[in-house]
């Protein structure tokens, strides 16, 4: 599974940071603080220009007093009157229609989605839980964008503010109402997602009778019988049955079955197994030793534009090493297990059909005991599994045991990976290589990807209940659009505005276009030319880069990427994810509080 | 009526600007008033004259211009003031997806009232408005009358004691607005201070102790209705069985002192008094048609 950046312990993350990122919550006090200093400013300016120097900051210092005071006053009981309308609201503006459409789409996904397929889950799950989000985050929009904007339409907020009610709580009964809303309606999608990906999956084989092989040991004695499965879903399986007549089939398509022998040519087969998992994966950290034996924080570069994987040469001392810590019998007591992730790149055909070879060895850091290397044939970018037993040699044939011998004092193992054919590579990030803990509950696991879902979604309105208090439904509607598009490239947008991505300003983006001159091509020099660059520089770019530092990055919020690949969610994911959305409610319902405030409501 | 004041605006201006904050209409041109506790207080005008203006600007949904608007003594703009008006809009701006009972019960929310307070309040206001037997009925399905009994119900879901009125009897029939004008003669008689703006002079005239036109935002007249509508000089004599001689001696009286006999005739009845007679009629005896005495 790709995973571009270290998830932080949820405590780290808090408070310290990480990944040259500051702790989330002295982060969110400075975004705040930046915002309080930029609100003061141009509401003074607002309120001087309409009332002069003095009255003013009279006028700013009330709004700003009562304001407070307002926020103390606060009665959860009016929050939830204005909750519980926003819920009659949604209900009559027919939001179970958008349960109906994701059942019609349910409904005709299997036309799409093919169970012959080398990751059916993958594909299944990837699927529904996309277009939940899809789903879920525009009926998020429709509703938030609208809602205020037609109670300012229909006057009908006149009798609402003309009661005690603070604009806070206008805001916050908004979102909490959408909220509860979009929470019953994920639950149900998400449900209704589950058990069809559940049934689409199932499915079950016959023996191939005539297939069935007698299994015969060196002394010529039976040890059980080997065979295959009738194709069903577009494929077979292949097992050997032991002497008491069990077998786990060969993993076709992510999944296999148990056999039972219940007569001579009687069997029973079992649903799928495995196809919907959740691993729980202990991390390690990676280097690299170069082809010439030197370490290296990363392997060498194959030409890919996406820096995520760095490469170690075939047939040289190029290696791979993942240190682990943490490691010995309370993972597993008899054996280790391990999971590897290969991306190959050939530079050559090589034999074709043949996969490429590589071998694996467990090291003791501190020691430097080295196992006898375990070959593996090398497909790429596939979850291969692997149980390293406790009893070891060495190179030179004496016996070892792994945590014994290879496992410090302090729990650290090292895991070496080398690529074994002369001028072909493999790529490593970190992530590739972990030690398998025991599986998580995959119907958990779904569930906290589900609440990643739900976190979109009520960022997603409260955007638009906060941009909604001052501008009218379409224009709410595109502000909270354009807000999640941004969030979506977010990276992008501040790589754009920190000078990190070439590519000008919107100024100079705009010039390009209108001349067709595309980003290679340098700019005339020119007084039309500079200014375009100085107003892109000391203007659009740093509003670009104030801007980023308040815009969600949706494209990290998406954890379908673990359900879909069969990862567990970690809890730590899941409360971060949950902590980022209470400060996106809790700063926008700030703002949305002001605006209201400030606004005349009927004008 | 009392001393106290209850509303105050003091040189209160409001300016409508456009979006570039160029000056598009003085809507209200340094308007002082004060309002006292138990008086029925009438805001007349012609349309545009600044009247519902007004009403938003002491409700908080304006800011003013220039000047000041104090409710209970406290800037309109203070929300703590809601806690103690009800407002019924010129329209009845209400969520017309609720039925009247949930309508209630939401406004009774909004002012943090207990579940047991706030369903005696919705029950007795609904009885209070007559609407028992629409209770559980969308407002969507509600005539204009009962939207606007609907609207003064949630205007007096906390008690009032100051209740501003938006044209109150709009869009209503003449059994509607005299109940209106009814049920505001009796908030007056419990003690409390109503403001309400209309251009149905008849309407304020029959309600309103004090009144204050206004006439393209600035404020022409302000006095007590009585005396405002006393024609100093005219003297008005009502008798009933007077007979032709009679007659004919008043008018020699009249004569003899110097004075103008300006009518002398029978009266007649309002045209609302003879549509209310004749409606009770009809509910007293259904069936009777007209000319069938």
């Amino acid at each position: 599974m790709v995973l571009e950046q270290q998830l932080l312990p949820y405590f780290q993350w808090l408070l310290y940071g990480g990944n040259g990122e500051l702790g989330a919550l002295p982060k969110f006090a400075l975004v705040f603080l930046g915002l309080v200093m930029a609100a003061l400013v141009v509401g003074y300016a607002i309120a001087a220009a309409r009332h002069g120097l003095l009255r003013g900051g009279d006028v700013t210092y009330h709004t700003i007093v009562d304001g407070l005071r307002e926020i103390v006053d606060t009665s959860p009981r009016r929050i939830w009157a204005l909750a519980r309308l926003a819920i009659k609201e949604s209900l009559r503006r027919r939001v179970g229609v958008a349960l109906g459409v994701y059942f019609l789409i349910l409904l005709f996904a299997n036309w799409c989605l093919s169970t012959n397929h080398q990751d059916p889950a993958r594909l299944y799950l990837s699927f529904v839980l996309t277009a939940t989000t899809y789903l879920v985050i525009g009926v998020a929009v429709l509703l938030s964008a609208f809602s205020l904007p037609g109670d300012f339409k229909t006057k009908t907020i006149y009798t609402v503010v003309t009661k005690p009610v603070r604009a806070g709580e206008i805001i916050l009964g908004r979102i909490i109402g959408f909220a509860i809303v979009m929470t019953v309606l994920l639950a149900l999608m998400s449900v209704a997602s589950y058990v069809f990906v559940v049934r689409s999956l199932n499915h079950s084989h016959d023996v191939e009778v005539d297939s069935l092989e007698k299994i015969v040991d060196a002394s010529g004695n039976v040890t059980g019988r080997s065979g295959r499965t009738t194709a069903s879903a577009g494929h077979f399986h292949e097992f050997r049955l032991d002497a008491e007549g069990f077998a786990t089939t060969s993993t076709v398509n992510g999944h296999t079955h148990e056999v039972e022998a219940v007569g001579d040519n009687s069997f029973r087969i079992s649903g799928p197994n495995g196809f919907i998992r959740a691993r729980v994966p202990q991390y390690g950290k990676l280097r690299f030793i170069d082809r010439s034996g030197a370490a290296k924080d990363r392997g060498i570069s194959v030409g890919n534009e996406w820096t995520y994987r760095s490469f170690i040469d075939g047939n040289t001392p190029a290696t791979a090493i993942w240190t682990f810590d943490d490691v010995g019998p309370h993972v597993r007591e008899d054996y280790l297990p391990l999971a590897l992730i290969v991306r190959v790149f050939r530079t050559h055909k090589g034999v074709v059909g043949r996969p490429i070879q590589g071998e694996l060895r467990v090291r003791n850091p501190d020691t430097g005991a080295t196992s006898d290397p375990f070959p593996f044939d090398a497909m790429d970018q596939q979850v291969d599994e692997y149980n390293i037993n406790r009893e070891l040699t060495t190179n030179n044939g004496q016996p070892i045991d792994l945590y014994d011998d290879l496992v410090t004092k302090d729990g650290r193992l090292e895991v070496l990976v080398k690529c074994l054919e002369r001028g072909q590579y493999f790529g490593f990030a970190q992530a590739d290589c972990y030690i398998r803990m025991p599986d998580g509950s995959p119907a958990a696991s779904y569930a906290k990807v589900c609440v990643s879902i739900w976190v979109q979604a009520v960022i997603v309105i409260a955007v638009g209940v906060t941009i909604s208090t001052v501008v009218s439904g379409p224009v709410a509607l595109l502000f909270a659009a354009g807000f999640i598009i941004l969030g979506l490239w977010r990276q992008d947008f501040v790589d754009i505005a920190t000078g990190k991505s070439y590519g000008g300003g919107p100024a100079e983006s705009v010039y390009r276009i209108l001349t067709q001159a595309n980003v290679m091509v340098r700019l005339e020099e020119g007084v039309l030319t500079t200014l375009l660059v100085g107003f892109d520089r000391f203007f659009a770019k740093p509003i670009m880069w104030a801007v980023a530092q308040f815009l969600p990055d949706f494209s990290a919020f998406s954890t379908v990427g673990y359900a879909a690949e069969g990862y567990n969610v970690p809890w730590d994911r899941v409360f971060q994810d949950v902590t980022t959305c209470l400060a996106y409610v809790v700063g926008l319902a700030l703002i949305g509080y002001f605006l209201l405030r400030t606004r005349e409501v009927a004008r | 009526m009392s001393d106290e004041i209850v509303l105050q605006t003091r040189a209160l201006t409001k300016v409508y600007r456009d979006f570039w904050g160029r000056q598009k209409v003085r809507a209200l041109k340094a308007l002082d008033l004060e309002v006292y506790r138990g008086e029925v207080f009438g805001l007349l005008g012609p349309n545009g004259s600044g009247k519902t203006t007004t009403i938003k600007l002491l409700l908080g949904l304006l800011f003013p211009t220039e000047g000041e608007a104090l409710v209970f003594g406290k800037p309109a703009s203070d929300v703590g003031k809601n806690e103690r008006l009800g407002y019924l809009p010129e329209e009845s701006y209400l969520y017309r997806f609720l039925t009247a009972e949930e309508t209630l019960d939401f406004y009774g929310r909004l002012f943090d009232m207990s579940p047991t307070v706030r369903n005696e309040r919705v029950d007795s206001l609904i009885k209070l408005v007559g609407l028992e037997r629409a209770r559980k009925r969308q407002l969507q399905e509600y005539s204009k009358g009962m939207t606007r009994r609907i609207g003064l119900a949630q205007a007096l879901i906390n008690d009032p004691e100051l209740i501003l009125l938006d044209e109150p009897t709009s869009g209503l029939d003449p059994i509607g607005t005299r109940e209106m004008k009814d049920m505001i003669l009796r908030l007056k008689d419990e003690g409390k201070t109503i403001v309400m703006c209309s251009h149905l002079l008849a309407d304020v005239q029959d309600v309103c102790d004090r009144i204050a036109i206004l006439h393209q935002g600035e404020l022409k007249e302000l006095g007590r209705v009585d005396e405002l509508l006393t024609v100093a000089d005219v003297t008005q004599i009502r008798a009933r069985n007077l007979t032709t001689d009679c007659q004919n001696e008043i008018r020699d009286v009249i004569a003899r002192h110097h004075g103008e006999l300006l009518a002398m005739d029978n009266p007649t009845t309002t045209l609302e008094e003879l549509f209310l007679t004749i409606v009770r009629d009809s509910e007293a005896r259904p069936g009777r048609r007209a000319g069938v005495r």
